[in-house]
């Protein structure tokens, strides 16, 4: 279990980069990694060698979230003022706009079958789900508040909702907020199911096992990460090594290992079986905002594959095997 | 091919042999026609010439014959009939065949001739009946492996079952898989796959297996028996990682699978000894399950759920012992089982309560393992087991050390003997014995726990012994464990880090009936600041000390003060009272108690209680320990202050001995009032007990504070902050609410008193600060002071450093002790310092002479400080500001209009702006200004007047209302409504400000649209406006003189203008922009009365301009080159005219500059030419074409061209 650098891009976007995801390999290509940075562009990259596929501009703002459709036809960008810019990634012809009030679009994901996507509400302190069919909202998914107006009542700014995770079976969204808990959500009912506590600062990032749809990971300013039982309201181990905010996480395609990116700068692999770093990657000069690894299957080398961006305005590749 | 001459001849050489070998066989045959060996011989010599078979059977035959013994003869024979006589062939194969099943040739042959005809089972039962005659029957196996990959397709399964053998496990999950692939009704493949998963310890996988399996055959025991023992292996896992819950569930499931299998074949005692693991795991595992936290928690409710919890632990233990009895019964020779009843009788008497007091002399648990131990004495286990679970010490250690001669390298068995001399008191032998453990074995959980309880005795740091206890709490997640490791995070401090925090939420669903787990959870749930989990955590902890019937006073007392301190963090000051008040009827209100009480009755507002209690506790300083005691007057000194005042204050610390004051945290206080104080009575008291304060945080605080009391009360509210973390933490409360005081106090004092003192105080803070942080370059702290006390100078010279000097670090360095983040004073100074160091002079010419560098970047930076922070609305509001900065510097471009608009939407949403307090009104003030700017840019007055209107409307100080009402003038303006124009200035008039850009603005209006009204505005009125800025006042007056000569100019009144622009000049005598206003003014005058003394004096306030500015102003030369054009001095002119040409940027040139250019060029045509001047590059025609073309519509141009065609 290891990374090893294949390929870095250093001034990748003019700005720093927020928010990176891969976009799932179709029968006609191969898997493309798309970045969204503050520059207000997102740009669409060929693994391995790293090339500029497409430059999509049209946000006003810094982009901070980009999700792709496991069809990989389609994928979905927002910006700083709340606008989701939803486009066909082979010609980057729009098919929607989802407008939502500032502060109210951060980290987006489809759900595993394609039909819905999740948006984390920020300061409605909720999860919202659009149908991708009709591009309509269906439902929102809200926290709900403590009961009573208490002296010491946390008011609804500390439920900021940063980071949304569906699990694999599609059954279920847990959501990160801003004072550390993560709420778990029944979509089928549209159902606040229960809280996971642990974490007491953001949970900026959030992902489930691919193995394992009771397994959930997140990432959060405390500088750990937690495994949880996310039916059991169990946290079942914090990973500690990071010396700062852990910013972003994702699970490897086959369960056994996540990596993280981190304001200390690095990116970290984690063996799940060991619970431990194996490796720390350090070759960004920045924060690192974004890890992720890409989906299996299409056409091409098989091998795994993890990316990183980060605020030095460079995007990272590395072999993971 | 041509053969070698050589090989040719060996090949004749061969022919020639075999023709004479022909020869002597046919005669030797001639000879003994009975010799069935000779005939043979002959009849293959024959065959192999391949000329005359025919002759060949006919020999064949015959030998057949004589001998039919001979199987190569029938081959032949087949071989022969092959082509001609099937029926014939098939028997000879058969024959050949069955007198040697080795020959592959004919079996080959003939199940070829079987499979052709269709006679399959033949085919089978041949191929069977060979295999089995001869075990080199190759051929046989091969064609049997055909037949049954043809016919039931189990032979993938079987090669499978092959790799399984032989340990090739993947192989074998691989052949599986392609067996199930093939035909999915395959039990057998399933479950051998489900087995090999399990052994690889994918549980997941196997159960998932097993699961498949019994849909299509649900009675099948075996598959049955794989998921049962598939769910306990995974619920062990989940148990090992503290996820109980989990387990537990997996286990229920389980636990039905294993009574079905029970039901189904219940006379196996291996089915019955898994039952009873499963029930036992249970028993362990069950978690105790806290209902919804918001319900509170009665001792009865709490008794109740705890015995329901224990009762199904006990329930599951017995079921367990009762299963393993069973599985005894099947077979008593199994001396494990023995130990399995041992283990959980041993359980069950635990969860007895009177567990350990009856010493029977043979307890059932130890003579069980007796048991088992007669039947295997050499088994080193079983003497572990018994060294656990007997009652003896004797008898344990010497079981024990029994196991360890059985093998040495046994660390369990070292870790439990260490266990047991640790229990004994014999340290140094536990210590022996735990190291033991742990070099054989460090994935063992106890010797760590071992190493941590003996921190004391090894010299370990308490950070150490917590590091092994967390080791040993995640190796195996225990209660006693967990609890062990939040009592060591409680003594090195690391309460609030998250692996206690986990370590303890386990703990409390495995051991709820102990008080000290509760309260070690609302520990770590009030260090994590969750008041509302501590102050139930905390009530739980006093049920289980009431439920469990032990009530001594000491510990009932422990809870009650940490749950008097959580009630009053978390705001419930009434309730804390009420603790605290039966505490004190029972005697046992201590000083931390008695602190709680005083701040609590403070709270409620019974002042004269709180002063009583805090008399009680100063009476009870003198005999504290000395941390406690500094604690302890620290907050005297602050509840006196609160309560009776400064002077008290003051008094008690005059009167206080000395060495308290060498304490950090009294020093702060003390120095804090100190700062309040006026009359400096503590200077002495406070200055003489610096030099205690040693650490380096410590001083850069002292240097911080020092410099806050320099600011007299301004800013004593960040002291509080700051203290906040040193002194007691509870105390923020406290605190909080003098901020807020203080808060309102500044505002009153910066709008009633400018006081000469707070000045003075103001500047020497900022010179402190600048010195202290020239010792500490790297302090964040000082930095960002630094910065915010230049914002908030008054009169604002200092805003562009202001940003300059501090850092947006990385985010982690906690924002929680400095006042403002350096983002937020880069996005306030940006604003600030108006002009943004524009790169991009497509928009305007930057005459700012500071050269303020934060420019665009600022908005890049709040969106980072945006992205980083978005629940801050101070972020968003910089933002906003920063943006519409930016916007009115690119004129409006409507993009940024529109993110705008919708920027200020969603934060005047925001709740936090329908409080009272000034600095959110004002906020709300500025927001509802710029919507309204934006809507008047965008043409929208209706939605302008409506904002402006909202604004106007909100409670906050004249000064700044006026703003307000200057931006509906503007709105009247904008739609000719000159009535409410009139309305709107009447109204600024009346409410007057402070800010002389407001005036400035004004006046323009005033002038512009001539709005009538009794009092105008006058230089006069404006100086009255402005006593109060000292340093810039000539600065504004010029403005104010320059806006009078601008005004001027319109009405075309030169004299008038150019006297008042030529006072703002003498006033400010660097600003560029004032000499170019003199300059046109001037020029104005030349051009109208033909004076040179004008021209003059034009000319040296352009040269002066030209020398103030930054960058090359356009315009500047160009006038300079007309005016000394007119002078006569014609070199200067065409000088300046160059000048003029590079201070343009290209795209932006107007027409009249390409047409100065054509007179140019035509003037030094006559001169000297030198090329590379700019006038040059292109002919005059074609600077008079350019001209035209920027701008077509004058004629002037066109006819300078009809007069260069002619």
């Amino acid at each position: 279990m290891k990374l090893a650098g294949l390929k870095s891009v250093e001034n990748a976007h003019d700005e720093s980069v927020w928010a990176a995801t891969w976009i799932p390999a179709t029968e006609t290509r191969p898997a493309l990694l798309m970045t969204g940075a503050l520059d207000e562009t997102v740009k669409l990259w060929k693994s391995d060698e790293l090339t500029l596929e497409r430059t999509n501009t049209g946000h006003c703002l810094g982009v901070v979230s980009v999700a792709a459709h496991p069809s990989g036809a389609i994928a979905a960008s927002a910006s700083l003022d709340s606008f989701v810019r939803v486009f066909d990634v082979d010609s980057n012809a729009s098919i929607a706009t989802l407008e939502a009030p500032p502060s109210e679009v951060w980290q987006m994901q489809f759900d595993p079958k394609g039909t819905t996507l999740a948006v984390a509400g920020g300061g409605s302190a909720s999860v919202q789900l659009w149908d991708t069919g009709k591009w309509k909202l269906i439902a929102t998914l809200s926290i709900p508040r403590p009961e009573g107006p208490k002296p010491s009542d946390k008011n609804s700014s500390k439920k900021f909702v940063l980071s949304v995770a569906w699990s694999p079976d599609g059954k279920r969204v847990a959501c990160g907020s801003m004072d550390g808990t993560i709420s778990v959500f029944d979509v089928a009912r549209a159902k606040f199911l229960h809280h996971l506590e642990g974490h007491f600062m953001p949970v900026r990032s959030l992902v489930y096992s691919p193995a394992n749809p009771r397994m959930l990971f997140s990432a959060s300013d405390d500088a750990h990460v937690h495994m949880y039982d996310a039916e059991g309201k169990t946290m079942v181990a914090a990973l500690s090594g990071h010396a700062s905010w852990v910013l972003s996480v994702d699970a490897s395609p086959d369960g056994a290992a996540i990596a993280t990116g981190s304001s200390d700068k690095t990116v970290r692999l984690w063996d799940l079986s060991m619970r431990a770093a194996v490796q720390t990657v350090s070759n960004h000069a920045d924060q690192v905002w974004g890890v992720t690894f890409r989906p299996p299957g299409g056409p091409g080398p098989r091998a795994g594959r993890l990316a990183s961006v980060s605020d030095d305005k460079s995007i990272s590749l590395y072999d993971y095997s | 091919m041509l053969k070698s001459g050589e090989e040719h001849e060996e090949d004749l050489e061969k022919q020639r042999a075999a023709v004479v070998e022909l020869r002597e066989l046919e005669k030797s045959v001639e000879a003994n026609p009975d010799d069935p060996f000779l005939r043979f011989n002959l009849a293959v010599c024959l065959w192999e010439r391949c000329e005359c078979k025919e002759k060949a059977a006919e020999h064949l035959v015959v030998a057949v014959k004589l001998n039919p013994q001979n199987a190569t003869a029938f081959k032949y024979l087949g071989h022969y009939y092959y082509e001609m006589e099937k029926a014939r062939a098939l028997k000879c194969y058969q024959r050949a065949v069955s007198l040697n099943p080795d020959d592959f040739e004919s079996g080959d042959a003939l199940c070829d001739m079987l499979d052709q005809s269709g006679k399959e089972t033949l085919e089978l039962s041949l191929c069977t009946e060979a295999s089995q005659k001869s075990p080199r029957a190759f051929w046989a196996f091969r064609r049997l492996g055909y037949i049954h990959l043809h016919y039931n397709r189990c032979s993938e399964a079987a090669l499978g079952l092959a790799y399984q053998k032989l340990g090739m496990f993947t192989a074998a999950t691989k052949s599986y898989g392609r067996a199930i692939e093939l035909e999915d009704r395959r039990v057998f493949a399933l479950i051998q796959s489900g087995n090999i998963f399990l052994t690889l310890g994918n549980f997941q996988k196997g159960v998932e297996q097993f699961q498949r399996a019994l849909e299509i055959s649900p009675q099948n025991v075996s598959a049955n028996y794989g998921l049962a023992s598939g769910l306990l292996a995974w619920s062990k896992e989940c148990m090992n990682m503290g996820a109980f819950r989990w387990g537990a569930s997996l286990l229920e499931d389980a636990c039905k699978v294993a009574d079905k299998i029970a039901q189904l074949a219940g006379n196996f005692s291996s089915i019955w000894k898994m039952h009873g693991d499963i029930q036992l795991n249970y028993a362990k595992c069950f978690p105790w399950i806290e209902d919804d936290e918001n319900v509170e928690f009665d001792v009865e409710t709490f008794h109740a759920s705890i015995l329901t919890w224990k009762q199904t632990c006990y329930l599951a233990a017995t079921s367990a012992k009762k299963s393993y009895q069973r599985a005894l019964h099947l077979a008593p020779w199994q001396a494990n089982l023995y130990i399995d009843i041992g283990i959980a009788s041993d359980l069950i008497s635990s969860m007895n309560e009177n567990y350990g007091q009856d010493q029977h002399p043979w307890q059932l648990s130890e003579k069980m393992v007796l048991g088992a131990l007669l039947l295997e004495g050499d088994n080193y286990e079983f003497w572990v087991a018994l060294g656990c679970l007997s009652g003896y010490n004797a008898l344990r250690q010497h079981a024990l050390i029994r196991g360890l001669q059985l093998d040495v390298s046994l660390a369990v068995a070292w870790a439990y003997l260490g266990k047991l001399y640790r229990e004994e008191g014999e340290k140094s032998l536990a210590r022996l014995a735990f190291d033991c453990s742990r070099s054989i074995d460090p994935s063992l959980s106890l010797p760590w726990a071992g190493m941590s309880a003996d921190s004391q005795i090894r010299d370990m740091t308490p950070e150490e012994a917590f590091e092994s206890c967390s080791r040993a709490a995640q190796i195996l997640p225990v209660a006693e464990f967990q609890v062990g490791l939040a009592k060591l995070a409680l003594i090195s401090g690391s309460l609030v880090s998250s692996q206690v925090f986990g370590a303890i939420r386990q703990a409390v669903q495995k051991a709820p009936h102990y008080p000290e787990t509760h309260n070690l959870h609302g520990l770590v749930c009030e260090a994590r600041s969750e008041y509302q989990a501590a102050i139930t955590s905390f009530r739980l902890a006093r049920s289980a000390i009431i439920s469990s019937g032990d009530t001594s006073k000491s510990c009932l007392q422990d809870i009650a003060v940490n749950l008097a301190r959580s009630l009053s963090k978390a705001g419930y000051a009434a309730d804390a009272v009420q603790e605290c008040e039966s505490l004190r009827k029972e005697g046992m209100l201590d000083s931390e108690g008695l602190q709680i009480y005083a701040l609590c009755l403070w709270q409620l507002g019974e002042n004269d209680h709180a002063l009583s209690v805090v008399r009680n506790l100063a009476s009870s300083v003198s005999a504290m320990e000395r941390a406690f005691a500094a604690a302890s007057v620290s907050f005297i000194c602050r509840m006196l202050y609160y309560i009776s005042g400064l002077d008290l204050a003051v008094s008690s610390i005059l009167k206080m001995p000395k060495e308290f004051l060498q304490s950090t945290k009294v020093w702060i206080v003390a120095s804090a009032i100190h700062a309040l104080d006026h009359s400096n009575r503590l200077a002495l008291a406070v200055s003489s007990s610096q030099y205690s304060l040693l650490s380096h945080d410590e001083i850069i605080e002292k240097h911080y504070l020092t410099a806050l009391a320099n600011l007299v009360f301004f800013f004593i509210f960040f002291a509080a902050t700051l203290t906040s973390d040193v002194i007691f933490e509870w105390e923020l409360l406290v605190l909080g609410y003098a901020i807020y005081q203080c808060i309102l106090l500044c505002r009153w004092a910066v709008q009633v008193k400018h006081g000469s003192d707070y000045c003075l105080g103001f500047q020497s803070g900022i010179s402190h600060v600048k010195n202290a942080l020239h010792s500490y370059p790297n302090s964040n702290l000082l930095r960002n002071l630094l910065g915010h006390l230049l914002l908030s100078c008054e009169e604002w010279k200092e805003t562009h450093v202001a940003s300059r000097c501090c850092i947006t670090e990385a985010p982690n360095c906690a924002s929680k002790q400095g006042l403002k983040s350096g983002c937020e004073i880069l996005g306030a100074g940006a604003v600030a310092c108006y002009a943004i160091g524009n790169v991009d002079p497509k928009f305007s010419y930057p005459a700012c002479g500071y050269q303020c560098l934060n420019g665009p970047g600022a908005v890049q930076e709040l969106q980072k400080y945006m992205h980083q922070e978005p629940w801050n609305h101070r972020a968003q509001y910089l933002l906003i500001l920063n943006l519409l900065q930016k916007a009115r510097e690119e004129r409006f471009p409507s993009n940024i209009c529109v993110i705008l608009e919708r920027l200020i939407l969603v934060a005047l949403s925001n709740e936090c702006y329908s409080r009272e307090s000034m600095s959110y009104q004002y906020q709300k003030f500025q927001l509802l200004l710029c919507a309204s700017e934006i809507s008047l840019q965008g043409g929208n007055i209706a939605g302008c007047i409506k904002h402006a209107k909202n604004a106007s409307s909100l409670l906050i100080p004249n000064n700044y209302l006026f703003f307000g009402h200057l931006l509906l003038c503007r709105a009247y303006a904008a739609v000719d409504d000159y009535t409410n124009l009139r309305q709107q200035y009447i109204r600024c008039l009346e409410l007057e400000t402070d800010y002389h850009i407001g005036w400035v603005c004004l006046k323009i209006i005033e002038s512009l649209y001539n709005v009538e009204s009794d009092s105008k505005i006058s230089v006069l009125s404006f100086k009255k406006c402005l006593k109060e800025w000292k340093k810039s006042l000539n600065m504004w007056i010029a403005v104010f003189n320059l806006v009078l000569g601008l005004i001027y100019l319109w009405k075309e009144e030169y004299f008038s203008a150019e006297e008042s622009i030529a006072q703002a000049c003498s006033l400010a005598s660097s600003e560029s922009c004032l000499f170019l206003c003199h300059g046109v003014a001037c020029v104005k005058l030349a051009r109208q009365f033909c004076s040179s003394d004008y021209l003059s004096l034009a000319v040296n306030s352009l040269t002066s301009a030209h020398a103030n500015s930054v960058i090359p102003l356009p315009i500047v030369s160009l006038l300079l080159a007309q005016a000394e054009g007119s002078l006569g001095l014609k070199q200067n002119w065409e000088k300046n005219l160059r000048l003029e040409w590079y201070s343009w940027p290209p795209e932006m040139r107007p027409a009249e500059l390409f047409f100065q250019m054509h007179l140019l060029s035509i003037q030094s045509e006559s001169g000297l030419k030198t090329p590379s001047r700019v006038e040059f590059c292109q002919s005059s025609l074609k600077w008079v074409l350019r001209a035209i073309h920027t701008n077509p519509s004058s004629l002037r141009y066109w006819n300078i061209l009809h007069k260069l065609m002619e």
